[in-house]
């Protein structure tokens, strides 16, 4: 046969592997998806927003742990994300010369694939054996340990895509060089930061290992910052691990309203990404 | 002028010009010859001949004139390749001017050949200055061949040569007319013609002009011999 | 017979900008070599030359943009007014508002074409509205954008299309009225009307302002601008009034550039 002939042989069969890859992973997906709402499914109600977490052998919600989580991660992403984005900003922006900025990096760079379970034990150590107990301020210490990377890595990444033409335009003009990065290089990286900051919460929402060892629990309804809290994930391992019918429901419908939350931010950030990134 | 232009067909393109300058000049040239031939013998079929290259002259002038215009459109000529294109549409015309004067010149030699009165050898002057109004001719195509300005120069010198030369031959026929009426027809005759040469003369003249335009970019036009001696060698 | 051009001594001409030994490189490359060059005020001046003669490295010495990056050092003096801006007590942001640029590709800040405008007006005075919309307005119409944007203010600067984003960088760095303009190759993106645009805006704007112009486009150079200066390899090779230099060069070098024999 000829060449021609050959390379589209060659060329159709790579097509159906890929293609069949694709559909490998779907299907697992799918599968994912699809146990997660027939399982979770039953639970789905009202009530599950509307009451708390019941002792074993009763009928109850994810009330506190969905506003524990609610709480964390919010105040989570308070702290982590003005840190993140400075840190950010220094990169990109002071970090062309000298030897601070590629250190940074490095170690960022090492946070960032850090096991979140590393991250728990170390707010372990660090807070929650000094103060004596857990916390709702430890998960939320935890999680911020985890947003910051993803902020920072994002940040400085979007800061970068902005051209360097942008910033001598407005240094041409007399502008100093904060005015330059806050009016003119972050708006123009808005879109991109934002969604580097909604991933960042994506990511959170489901961590389980570091509240496990910081906010660890609550049965009931509580709102105290220095006590345990109560978390979805947390609760979801509970639950899923105990041998109690309606327990084990509940930790199925508290994974589908992680997946979905999960996935409604990923879908969100992509749309805003798409829509108002700019063509350079 | 001495190294090449990145596009070959630029180079190919003034190259043409040049020739074409030159072979209009070659035709001119033989055209004066002729007229001189024709004022001597009276060779009808040589008068003939001229009058018919004529329209070869005009034809180049139209010709290379439109070249010029393409390579200005074209190629936005600066420096030397645009004083090149200048002065070449100025010589052309020059060229153009001198056929016509050759022509005059075996028209009126044909009349005067027609009437008899051809006792032309006192009229040696005029072949002396038709010789050098030749030469002045062949040394500026010459010149411009080899962008030689000092031989642009000394042909300009020479042109003072040929007005003394016509004032001289002038002041000769008068004193013919004067002696005998009936050789007025044949000295007015030849007062056009040796018009027509120094004309020939002042063509010849402007042509080496434009070789020092195109070489030093100093226009020279209207100015005494000794500053255009300094312009050109200096 | 000399050609019936004022030399530059004749007229009473102030030189804006002086270089002087000026050396300039990047790391350890030597991309200016000792230059010396004077620029006239309210003219234009043309720099012109192959790719990496240095003529856009010349001009961001003039506003010292190259202090942005690390590794790029500028030895000799420029003055300007007679003022060295090269010496380190020299405040970057100063000089940059009284020399604005304008670069090769259009530059628009993401807002609005009112607050582009206003951006660098605002960081040097304090005008009250009614003021910073009549400067807008007065920039605008300088730079012949005004018709075309004058009821979509508030919409954003990357909506106008390239030819008109340049008009807007240019008359952003004239709002600030500066007193240079430097002009980086700033038709080299643009269609053939708009970059005539842009000339016939060169040549109205050389009244009120000294204007510097780097083009790789001889005829521009030679369309636009009072004095030439040609740069080879980081050296200036040739500096004269326009119309000598494109008529009769003084070096043979020049001649080969703009007649095109790159031998």
């Amino acid at each position: 046969m000829n060449l021609y002939t050959r390379r589209l042989l060659v060329n159709r069969f790579n097509l159906l592997v890929s293609l069949g890859a694709m559909l490998f992973g779907l299907f697992w997906l799918a599968w994912i998806l699809y146990t997660l709402l027939v399982a979770g499914f039953g639970a789905l109600g009202p009530d599950l927003i509307l009451k708390m977490t019941p002792p074993p052998g009763n009928s109850g919600g994810l009330l506190n742990p969905i506003a524990g989580s609610l709480l964390m991660a919010a105040l989570g992403t308070l702290i982590g994300t003005p840190i993140g984005i400075m840190a950010g900003i220094y990169l990109a922006e002071f970090g062309r010369r000298g030897w601070l900025a590629p250190v940074t990096r490095f170690i960022n760079d090492i946070l960032l694939s850090a096991p979140s379970i590393v991250i728990g034990l170390f707010v372990y150590e660090v807070y929650v054996v000094q103060v004596g107990h857990f916390s709702a301020w430890a998960g939320t210490f935890a999680l911020a340990l985890l947003v910051i990377p993803v902020v920072i890595r994002t940040t400085e990444n979007m800061l970068r895509l902005v051209p360097d033409s942008l910033r001598e335009a407005a240094a041409a003009l007399g502008s100093p060089q904060w005015k330059v990065i806050t009016l003119v290089t972050v708006r123009a990286a808005k879109a991109g930061i934002i969604t580097g900051i909604l991933l960042a919460i994506a990511r959170i929402s489901g961590e389980t290992a570091p509240l496990l060892f910081t906010a660890l629990n609550n049965q009931f309804w509580s709102t105290n910052m220095n006590a345990p809290m109560s978390n979805l994930p947390v609760v979801i391992f509970q639950f899923a691990m105990s041998p109690y019918d309606d327990w084990q429901k509940l930790a199925w419908a508290g994974s589908l309203i992680i997946t979905l939350g999960v996935l409604t931010l990923n879908i969100v950030a992509r749309t805003m990404a798409r829509e108002k990134t700019p063509v350079y | 002028m001495s190294n090449d232009h990145l596009s070959k067909q630029y180079d190919a393109d003034l190259e043409t010009l040049r020739s074409g300058v030159l072979q209009m000049g070659g035709l001119v040239e033989s055209q004066i010859r002729g007229a001189i031939e024709a004022f001597a013998n009276g060779n009808v079929d040589l008068i003939d001949q001229i009058i018919a290259s004529e329209a070869r002259v005009n034809e180049y002038e139209v010709q290379i004139d439109n070249d010029c215009s393409h390579i200005i459109v074209k190629r936005q000529p600066a420096a030397g390749d645009l004083r090149l294109i200048m002065a070449i549409s100025k010589t052309v015309t020059d060229l153009e001017r001198i056929g016509d004067e050759a022509e005059k010149i075996a028209r009126m030699s044909k009349q005067i050949h027609e009437r008899g009165h051809t006792d032309l050898h006192r009229f040696a002057n005029i072949r002396h200055a038709a010789d050098i109004a030749l030469s002045m001719l062949r040394q500026a195509l010459d010149a411009f061949a080899r962008l030689d300005t000092a031989q642009a120069a000394s042909i300009i010198r020479q042109d003072v040569a040929i007005d003394t030369e016509f004032r001289s031959i002038l002041r000769q026929l008068i004193t013919f007319m004067m002696e005998d009426p009936r050789t007025i027809s044949t000295a007015l005759e030849i007062v056009w013609i040796a018009k027509a040469i120094e004309r020939i003369g002042d063509h010849a003249k402007n042509i080496a002009e434009d070789v020092i335009y195109i070489v030093k970019g100093t226009d020279v036009r209207h100015t005494a011999v000794e500053v255009v001696e300094r312009e050109a060698l200096g | 017979m000399n050609a019936a051009v004022l030399q530059p001594t004749e007229q009473a001409v102030v030189q804006k900008i002086r270089v002087k030994e000026l050396d300039f490189y990047y790391g350890s490359f030597h991309a200016l070599k000792n230059i010396n060059l004077e620029i006239p005020e309210r003219k234009v001046t043309a720099f012109i030359g192959p790719s990496g003669c240095g003529k856009s490295t010349l001009l961001r010495t003039f506003n010292r943009m190259y202090a942005l990056y690390p590794n790029q050092e500028a030895r000799g003096e420029i003055l300007l007014d007679e003022e060295n801006i090269l010496s380190p007590a020299q405040d970057l942001n100063r000089l940059r508002a009284k020399v604005g640029m304008v670069f090769q590709k259009p530059t628009p800040f993401p807002m609005s074409i009112y607050d582009n405008i206003a951006f660098g007006v605002r960081l040097y005075e304090s005008l009250s509205p009614r003021d910073m919309e009549e400067r807008v307005e007065w920039a605008l119409r300088k730079a012949a954008l005004w018709e075309e944007v004058k009821d979509k203010l508030k919409q954003a600067g990357t909506s106008l299309s390239g030819g008109q984003q340049q008009r807007l960088c240019i008359a952003r760095g004239i709002a600030v009225k500066p007193e240079v303009l430097l002009l980086d190759e700033p038709c080299s993106a643009l269609d053939p009307i708009s970059t005539g645009r842009i000339e016939e805006l060169v040549h109205e704007l050389k009244n009120d302002y000294t204007i510097v112009i780097v083009t790789h486009n001889m005829q521009q150079a030679a369309r636009v601008s009072d004095y030439t200066a040609y740069m080879y390899l980081g050296e200036l090779v040739e500096f004269g009034v326009t119309d000598e230099v494109f008529i009769k060069p003084k070096k043979k070098e020049t001649e080969d550039y703009i007649t095109g024999r790159f031998g």
